[in-house]
């Protein structure tokens, strides 16, 4: 067994800390207050070769493992959650889909320009009907002549109103049930489909979030990706990747909440000696270290599954679950150790505890997660 | 186009050190980084190349373990590193890093500029770019925050105690400079994971001369601390007297 990570890995971490020293921290508050996507700061992490770590080079990505993208996302979620998390979808889910399933044509168009981060991907999937409940989806793609026709209305599409690339679900045969769902490339700008509502958040307020409507929304056969009807066991395998995402999300946001609960437990000066000298606190730290490294153990073992080639779903729901819940749980304690302080603006602990909670929503619930858990192991 | 020496060392990351109650410290969870100054010189080499071309060798004397330092070396620009490496060569100082340089570069790197940091993020005993100049023989620009290669010279801005002062030398010359000549590069993950395709020769003690034994013995090593008192001042004229006394009656103030 071996806990370490390669030097390279070490390296990149330490290089994205930096980033985030330099680029992210001084304008995450910003960010966060305007629900402002900084189109600036994506342009810098293209330039790095963060937006495509996994994706091999002739695919215009930087050629390295999940693993390595993956302590990318904690390093940079300990900055920025919104910022890792729009990393974690682009990369996990939209790249993954086309690297995965893509054939080679689409991998050249659509593929190279995303893992160049010159084009930002999304994931088209919840409908207002249709959450954990997948197969309650409405929208349809009935095919005419060499094209497909959509129809239908999704919602929560992060990156909706900033996306370039979308990879939309819907009917091909709603008969054939989970065999009859198609996935589709979708072009920004394509006749048909229209950004709807934006939403204003609690919490990762930088990650745009909309509706998506189709009307009448025309595709080439060509943007079809794999199969008719592979969409859902599609959908699935972009799961496993972006729930490990979503872990390594929740791992920065964790790690994040220790920094500053040790940082400021050490400062605050109660009853003539720091605060982190009581009990009380010193036991909430603890617990909130154990967590950390159990998170980051789980997290980092289900990308190492994924490297090896072999079936992670349940490994990267154990770790969506756990970090997602530690992370919800140890920033309430973290808010609770900066009392006051930790409760008005500006402090980092308040926004990492709004940017928590949709860790144990997004990309399926922890309900959905015990589902996924449950079924694997009473199988 | 000139050919370029960045030289670096491999030290210990002083954000990871702990310092205990009586001031002893803990090093064991320590991590490295390339000295900061270095850094500056492996980019100031990086850069040169990048506009006047020619070609970049990093060289580090360090412990074996020390690997990491070469690649993080390597993906800053340098296309090749010499990686002169014993157990021993934990804690040299100043003037055996010289002459293990000095030995090394005369042997096996030929040179036209050698760049170095002012001083090390530990030591800082700022001994090492003069003395190797020396023990070379070729002239050498200190305290350096800006270099530019005309021909076969360099002309550097030195800055000193009175001011600032433009100078230039032929080369072959070493250079040390200072922290505000560039602002280091983030190597981009491409950078780093290509780092460990390029060229490293290892030369190891035996391939060396008899390096002499350091003069210096390190006694002890202690960190201070800072002990809050816990009290506040606000801008209560009052309470800026009480202030102004308090640092009288600690000797802050005289
Ligand atoms: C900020 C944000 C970004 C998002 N980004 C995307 C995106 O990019 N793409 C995309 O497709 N979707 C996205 N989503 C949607 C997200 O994945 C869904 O919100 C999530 O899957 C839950 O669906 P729902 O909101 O409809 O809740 P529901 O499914 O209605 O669930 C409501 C509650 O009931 C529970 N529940 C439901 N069914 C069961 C059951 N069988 N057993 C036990 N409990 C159950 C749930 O766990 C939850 O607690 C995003 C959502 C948000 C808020």
């Amino acid at each position: 067994m071996d806990f370490k990570l390669t030097e390279e890995q070490e390296l990149i971490r330490k290089n994205m800390r930096e980033f985030t020293e330099k680029h992210v921290d001084p304008i995450a508050v910003e960010i966060d207050e305007t629900s402002r996507h900084p189109e600036e700061l994506f342009k810098k992490l293209a330039e790095g070769g963060w937006m495509g770590i996994p994706v091999p080079v002739e695919y215009g990505g930087s050629g390295s493992d999940y693993l390595t993208h993956i302590v990318a996302v904690d390093e940079l979620a300990r900055s920025c959650a919104s910022t890792g998390f729009t990393v974690s979808i682009h990369v996990g889910i939209a790249c993954m889909l086309v690297l995965l399933f893509g054939t080679e044509d689409q991998k050249k168009k659509f593929l190279a320009p995303m893992a160049r981060g010159e084009k930002l991907g999304a994931f088209v999937l919840t409908e207002p009907g249709a959450g954990t409940d997948v197969m309650a989806a409405t929208t349809t793609a009935v095919k005419d002549g060499n094209d497909y026709v959509l129809n239908g209305t999704k919602t929560f599409t992060s990156n909706g109103p900033t996306g370039d690339t979308y990879f939309v679900f819907a009917w091909t045969d709603k008969a054939a049930g989970r065999k009859g769902m198609s996935a589709f490339i979708v072009p920004r700008g394509t006749p048909g489909m229209e950004v709807g509502t934006h939403f204003k958040k609690m919490g990762l307020r930088s990650s745009q979030t909309s509706e998506m409507v189709f009307r009448n929304c025309r595709i080439p056969q060509e943007n079809l990706l794999g199969k008719e009807g592979a969409g859902l066991l599609m959908a699935m395998t972009g799961f496993d990747h972006g729930r490990t995402g979503i872990a390594a999300q929740s791992t920065g946001i964790l790690q994040a909440a220790l920094d500053e609960s040790i940082r400021y437990s050490k400062e605050r000066v109660q009853f003539g000696q720091p605060i982190s000298r009581q009990q009380a606190i010193a036991w909430m730290i603890a617990d909130m270290a154990t967590d950390l490294q159990a998170a980051r153990f789980l997290t980092y073992h289900a990308a190492w599954m994924k490297d090896q080639g072999k079936p992670f779903s349940k490994e990267a729901s154990m770790a969506k679950l756990f970090t997602s819940e530690a992370a919800m749980r140890h920033t309430i304690k973290a808010v609770q150790i900066h009392g006051g302080y930790g409760y008005v603006k500006g402090a980092k602990v308040e926004r990492l505890m709004r940017d928590a909670k949709i860790t144990e929503i997004y990309e399926g619930t922890s309900e959905a997660q015990r589902m996924v858990i449950s079924g694997n192991v009473l199988r | 186009m000139p050919q370029m020496i960045a030289c670096f060392k491999w030290v210990v990351d002083e954000a990871y050190i702990r310092v205990g109650a009586s001031g002893d410290l803990d090093m064991n969870a320590v991590d490295y980084k390339i000295s900061d100054y270095d850094k500056n010189a492996l980019e100031e080499a990086a850069r040169i190349r990048e506009q006047a071309g020619g070609s970049v060798a990093a060289v580090t004397v360090g412990v074996p373990e020390a690997t990491k330092g070469v690649k993080d070396a390597l993906s800053r620009g340098a296309e090749k590193a010499f990686f002169i490496q014993d157990p021993s060569f934990r804690d040299l100082e100043p003037s055996q890093t010289a002459r293990i340089l000095a030995a090394v570069i005369q042997s096996r790197i030929p040179y036209d500029l050698i760049l170095c940091g002012e001083g090390s993020s530990d030591l800082y005993a700022r001994q090492v770019g003069p003395r190797l100049a020396e023990l070379l023989g070729i002239p050498c620009l200190s305290f350096v925050q800006k270099l530019t290669v005309e021909g076969d010279r360099v002309v550097a801005e030195r800055r000193t105690d009175e001011g600032q002062e433009v100078c230039t030398a032929p080369m072959p010359v070493l250079v040390t400079v200072l922290p505000d000549i560039n602002t280091p590069r983030i190597p981009s993950v491409r950078d780093t994971l290509m780092a460990s395709k390029k060229e490293v020769v290892p030369v190891r003690k035996e391939d060396l001369p008899d390096i002499s034994s350091p003069f210096l013995e390190t006694v002890s090593m202690k960190g201070t601390s800072l002990k809050r008192s816990g009290t506040r001042f606000t801008e209560d004229p009052g309470d800026v007297k009480a202030f102004v006394d308090t640092l009288l009656q600690k000797g802050v103030l005289k």
